[in-house]
């Protein structure tokens, strides 16, 4: 084969390349985990890395946090690009900017473009890193009550030249030492981001010398062409039609008393193999830090569409060339406007548009889509802080917060977290969390009766208990769920509600806000519930084993069993076929 | 001394070595007989007893030592042929097993179940009782909660036990309490303590290795007890060990009373070899490829010593659950000879994860395989020589290989048979590239320092190109590394692994307080010396502390100089090792900050081998092979050289392009590499001369 073929990479050069850079990416994000210093880092997971075209098209994304990575990483390129017409190797920016495509400013990124030889802007990588504080005006990242920007107080950063020659801007550096808590701990996290960044931007240059600019290049159209075919045919092979599905988050601060529904109109067009979410038919924004950043708008549709189609076609530039998300400018679900707060744009609203989005997708046909996702954010994963001994601590925990929705082959992953964060962050331990804070966890365990029936079952909610040690400590949290569970799709019933209590000293419960900061006392428990999935397919269709399955563990009681799954156990907790035949008839 | 075995049971084969009363090695290979282990245990040493003309029972009586590496334990967890057992816990704390860490791969498939808690939720019970972190008892233990569960215990049918609370490692009284009612109320039932199995902190690791290790004893001990008397029977009346997850071997009737640690028996080994037999190259930073049928195993030897692991999981990482035990840090990849290629519906190679395994194998075994697999492409590229395969033993179908690969591969890229199966070779190369990028790079290893040692029957098909794309200027291929763990486990040393928890900052670091954990690990170590190491040649003990920067989340093990702090400034001398083990690993380092200690470690060795590396026997056979035509990359259709691996005399250069066999395995020397076999009979391969 001395002759050169039609296409200058056929299907093996393809595939090589893809594994390179993949390993790239990995490879950050390998970094990044193992420098983090904060807890978010290198116990939650809470990052992402990626590589994009000097075009600013997304190319390689490892396995990133859905939310930050589809769409946002493209704008905050260009807007380096843009702000910045002369990029020189040794360049890096700082970026957290959510008018300016970041997705919301506790995700400080660090972008590098990497320059050839020659001076010619080839890629750019970005690693993106969610921060243990911010420099909000409380000691929190998700400031669901801020009224705009300036009530949350982050600085912002819309691609800030924060390394020039490979040495560190320290005029930049020494605002953020001033704003944000524990600044030891930011400058750790900085040097982590910057390095995995710096990993990317070196291994880029190392391939492109081995295989030649020209050739990478032309790699990077070949793969989103077959990116775009691989969608075309699974578009091509879905019904025709056009859904709308409606999700509502809870009253919050600033909202309207019966809380934000979210309108979500999807339309699949095979004969056009394209996908296209309307998400213009929404409120406009809102005095609170509940507002979508442009990159969650268009993120949070675009992963529910992945999430509900054949998981192997790659998520790049080229199969986002056949979905179309249309937004409205200043709207809660849209493009914000300077200066709407979207402090907590990777959760709350998000997961309102993600869910009905994936909901919407099953009702097509049978085998698409998802149910909803239980809601974020309850007091177990919130943020606590106090003074113990004299000693400042703040932190965010994960003690127990689950929602998986059902699918159309698997009953919900349990601890998926939200629908943005896809499960991709850790669980905490609870001696490690006793070791490093003065907190007590007397309860972790999951809620019997909590999922969301269906053909496929959402995941059970999670009930936690946890009290501060010789203190007082302040737990805030923005808990969507209370009202509106995650819902079912395709005759799957909703999971269970969130909540939140205070444990009094002699055990009386006093329901509390759901968007609050909450001060417990040394006597007192901070008791937490959330949210389960929906399910999938309605609870007569579940396989009669797999009920009584999960009766026999606890997750379902018998009573349940019989009148929502129709299932009729005998005392040895097998299936008693005939009286299940006779409650399914009815 | 007699003669010494190390037999190793892989999913296809059963490796074993043999080394004579003066040190002469050999290596045989038999069947894996996945329902009866032990037959194939047994199977391998008649062949040895054959190769030598004597009778098994003559032969084994000549027998010293006996150390099996088995993949028993984990395949025991992957059919479901565990005990049925229970989990005991902390009141309010029943859902550890369950929620696990979090974590996910594959953020949007949503395909795969999430995993059933290694215990099911029917089967774990609460009892009241919690320590805090200061190790008060916050709730003391309701002992007659306890007579109560015990009871349900009983009439559940449970067959083993794993009883773990929280900060038992601080203090354990509740669950040795527990301990001694089970003993007094379900005599005979096998149960484990957390404090005991795993003194460290994280609830949930510490509980799924009490449970695996409870869930093992059962069929582990039986398994042990069938081994040993089946060996007894048949000749052998020497000692048996079996290979553990930290790369050392134990007892076997000791290793019965703590299976957890055979989970990654075997594997464990590789690196072991791979340390003995290229310490003496000019690097002491390997990476270890060992290459089977079905997974390509990665592990590491950094500045000399074999890293460890918390994370080893049973199956797939997140889908499964992990051991939480430390262990030789090795990461598995579905890669293999046996992998298959296919071209997708957009027109994109794709080679693995799945896998013709054993059964049906690849197409050119003729074992009923239709799909084109990596060993196919190596047929048919000539790589390896279809009518002299495991030295003739067996045919191979080259026609059959090509045709599979005409139609699944090269028709679809429109490309001829010869370029697809090279793309098969590469894609299988750079996925093997990536697994070893992916824990070099945890690990804070430039691989451009380090050799490449390639192990195992596929290895040497792509040894040379894994060393070239990952910048290794070197490959090793041992003598016998078609066997590389056996090889390894016959050099072993006998050895325990004991740790404790013990909390102290730099700032004020408590002398006193970790002296005493120190002499409490050193007395075990000296105990296990006396009784299970008497007699042998030298004992040695490998001290260690995990610690980290204050506000991290995992610590890092750093290797203490000595078992006892004498003064301030030893404490000094481990922080400053921190700071250096921290900057090597991760490329950064806080020379200022404090730092914590969690847990303390003694590893203690004793020698129970030689201290010399043996050698196969020479081989009186032609060096020269006849030649015959291969491919190489770059370079087209060659009349290639080929070589006899066991015949190539010692100082002797062959330049690329070569095959070099064995009896076990097919070498690729890629054009511009050049190949010498040096005094302990390795191949070592320069593969940059070609680059310069």
């Amino acid at each position: 084969m001395k002759h050169s073929s039609p296409s200058p990479l056929n299907g093996s050069a393809l595939a090589l390349l893809t594994a390179r850079m993949e390993g790239i990416a990995r490879k950050m994000a390998n970094t990044l985990h193992r420098t983090g210093r904060s807890g978010i880092l290198t116990i939650a997971r809470d990052f992402s890395c990626v590589v994009l075209t000097a075009k600013h098209e997304l190319l390689a994304t490892a396995e990133s946090l859905p939310i930050h990575v589809l769409r946002g990483p493209d704008i905050m390129a260009k807007t380096m690009s843009d702000n910045h017409p002369v990029l020189k190797r040794g360049d890096a920016f700082l970026h957290n900017s959510p008018y300016h495509g970041c997705t919301h400013p506790a995700d400080h990124s660090i972008l590098i473009p990497v320059i050839d030889d020659e001076g010619i802007h080839r890629f750019t990588v970005l690693a993106k890193a969610h921060q243990a504080d911010c420099g909000n005006a409380l000691p929190t990242t998700y400031m669901g009550a801020a009224k705009d920007v300036y009530a949350e107080g982050a600085l912002i950063f819309p691609a800030v030249k924060i390394q020039d020659n490979y040495e560190h801007v320290m005029d930049i550096i020494r605002m953020c030492q001033l704003r944000i808590r524990v600044p030891e701990q930011w400058w750790g996290d900085y040097l982590a981001t910057l390095g995995a960044a710096r990993v990317g931007e070196r291994e880029i240059l190392a391939l492109g010398k081995e295989i030649g600019w020209e050739k990478l290049e032309a790699y990077t159209q070949q793969w989103f062409d077959y990116s775009e075919r691989r969608m075309i045919d699974v578009i091509r092979a879905m019904p025709k039609g056009r859904v709308t599905r409606k999700s509502t988050h809870d009253a919050f601060p600033a909202t309207p008393s019966d809380g934000v529904t979210i309108t979500a109109t999807v339309e699949v067009k095979p004969e056009e193999a394209l996908i296209e979410v309307d998400m213009t038919d929404n409120p406009d924004s809102m005095e609170n830090g509940l507002n979508l950043s442009e990159a969650c708008a268009l993120s949070a549709p675009m992963l529910a569409i992945f999430n509900s189609i054949d998981h192997t076609v790659p998520k790049n530039e080229g199969s986002f060339r056949r979905i179309k998300i249309h937004l409205k400018d200043g709207s809660i679900a849209g493009r914000p406007r300077h200066p709407t707060s979207c402090s907590a744009a990777t959760t709350n609203i998000a997961d309102r548009v993600a869910n009905p989005v994936q909901a919407a997708l099953a009702e097509l046909a049978d085998g698409l889509g998802l149910a909803e996702t239980g809601a974020l954010l309850p007091p177990s994963c919130g943020v606590v802080s106090g003074v113990h001994h004299g000693k400042p601590f703040v932190n965010e925990v994960y003690l127990g917060c689950t929602g998986g929705a059902g699918a159309p082959m698997a009953d919900g992953w349990l601890t998926i977290l939200h629908a943005g964060n896809a499960g991709m962050c850790y669980q905490d331990s609870i001696e490690v969390d006793e070791l490093r804070h003065p907190i007590f966890v007397h309860q972790r365990r999951l809620i019997p009766n909590s999922e969301g029936a269906g053909r496929f079952r959402g995941a059970l909610g999670a009930y936690s208990e946890f009290a501060p040690v010789d203190c007082d400590m302040t737990v805030a949290y923005i808990s969507d769920g209370n009202v509106n569970p995650a819902l079912g799709t395709r005759g799957g019933l909703a999971g269970g509600n969130s909540a939140q209590f205070r444990m009094h000293a002699d055990g009386s419960l006093e329901p509390l806000a759901a968007c609050a900061e909450v001060v417990i006392a040394a006597d007192e428990r901070m008791v937490s519930i959330s949210a389960g999935g929906g399910g999938y397919g309605a609870p007569y269709e579940r396989e009669a084993y797999r009920v009584a399955h999960d009766v026999r563990e606890g997750w379902v009681s018998r009573e349940r069993a019989e009148s929502i799954y129709g299932v009729a156990l005998y005392d040895d907790m097998s299936v008693d076929e005939n009286r299940t035949a006779q409650l399914r008839r009815q | 001394m007699g003669l010494r075995f190390a037999i190793d049971t892989g999913g296809t084969f059963t490796d074993l070595m043999v080394s004579s009363e003066t040190g002469v090695l050999s290596m045989h290979k038999a069947s894996t007989t996945p329902k009866d282990p032990v037959a194939g245990v047994l199977d391998s040493l008649r062949m040895a007893a054959d190769a030598s003309h004597e009778s098994l029972q003559a032969y084994l009586a000549r027998g010293e030592l006996l150390m099996h590496g088995t993949t028993h334990a984990i395949n025991a967890i992957v059919t479901g042929s565990t005990a049925r057992t229970a989990f005991i816990t902390t009141a309010g704390h029943p859902d550890t097993l369950v929620i696990r860490e979090g974590g996910r791969m594959e953020p949007f498939n949503f395909t795969i179940a999430y995993p059933e808690p290694y215990v099911p939720r029917a089967l774990t019970y609460e009892v009241p009782e919690r320590m805090t972190v200061n190790g008060l008892a916050k709730m003391p233990l309701d002992e007659a909660a306890v007579l109560q569960i015990l009871e349900q215990i009983k009439a559940a049918k449970v067959e083993a036990i794993g009883v773990c609370f929280l900060w038992s490692v601080v203090n354990p009284s509740h669950e040795l309490a527990v301990g001694a009612l089970i003993e007094r109320h379900l005599p005979g039932i096998p149960y484990t303590l957390s404090h005991k199995i795993n003194p460290s902190i994280r609830e949930y690791r510490r509980a799924i290795s009490t449970c695996i290790d409870a869930s093992l004893k059962p069929i582990m001990g039986a398994y042990m007890r069938g081994l040993e008397t089946r060996l007894r029977e048949a000749g052998f009346n020497g000692r048996v060990l079996v290979v553990t997850s930290q790369g050392g071997v134990m007892d076997a009737a000791h290793a019965a009373e703590a299976p957890v640690h055979l989970i990654n028996s075997g594997p464990s080994m590789a690196p072991v070899a791979a340390k003995a037999y290229g310490e003496a190259g000019d690097t002491d930073t390997l990476i270890v490829g060992d290459t089977g049928g079905t997974t390509f195993d990665v592990s590491l030897v950094h500045r000399g010593r074999i890293p460890r692991s918390r994370e080893t999981w049973l199956g797939q990482p997140f889908r499964s659950h992990m051991t939480g035990m430390p262990s030789v840090d090795v990461k598995s990849i579905g890669a293999g000879g046996g992998s298959i290629a296919w071209v997708d519906a957009g027109g994109l190679l794709h080679v693995g994860p799945i896998s013709a395994g054993a059964v049906p194998g690849p197409v050119c075994y003729r074992r009923g395989g239709t799909r084109p697999t990596v060993t196919d492409a190596a047929v048919a590229l000539g790589f390896i020589d279809a009518k002299f395969f495991l030295g003739g033993k067996m045919s191979l179908d080259q026609q059959g290989a090509m045709d599979a690969i005409k139609r699944d591969v090269a028709d679809p890229l429109k490309c001829d048979v010869e370029t697809a199966a090279e793309a098969i070779m590469a894609l299988a190369t750079e996925h093997m590239v990536q697994a070893i990028m992916d824990i070099t790079v945890n690990q804070g290893i430039d691989p451009s320092e380090a050799t490449f040692v390639a192990g195992g029957g596929a290895a040497g098909l792509n040894c040379v190109a894994i060393a070239r794309r990952l910048g290794c200027r070197r490959v090793l291929v041992t003598e016998a590394g078609a066997a590389l763990s056996a090889s390894g486990a016959l050099i072993s040393d006998l050895s325990a692994h004991y740790q404790a928890m013990f909390h102290t900052l730099s700032e004020t670091f408590d002398q006193a307080g970790v002296n005493r954990v120190l002499q409490t690990l050193s007395d075990e170590c000296a105990d296990f010396a006396k009784n299970a190491g008497a007699g042998t040649a030298a004992t040695q003990i490998d001290w260690s502390c995990e610690a980290r920067y204050i506000e991290q989340a995992w610590e890092i093990e750093v290797p203490l100089r000595k078992g006892t702090f004498e003064n301030a400034r030893d404490a000094a001398v481990l922080v400053e090792d921190f700071h250096q083990m921290h900057q090597d690993k991760f490329a950064v380092s806080d020379p200022h900050a404090p730092i914590e200690t969690v847990t303390w470690n003694a590893e203690v060795r004793c020698r129970i081998g030689s201290n010399e590396l043996g050698r196969l026997a020479p081989d009186q056979r032609a060096e020269a092979l006849p030649s015959r035509p291969v491919r190489y990359v770059g370079a087209g259709w060659v009349d290639s050289k080929v070589y006899r691996f066991e015949a190539i005399r010692s100082g002797v250069t062959i330049h690329g392009p070569a095959i070099i066999e064995s009896d076990f395995t097919s070498i690729v020397i890629e054009p511009g590499a050049i190949a010498v076999r040096d005094r302990m009979g390795n191949l070592v391969i320069d593969v940059t001369e070609g680059a310069r």
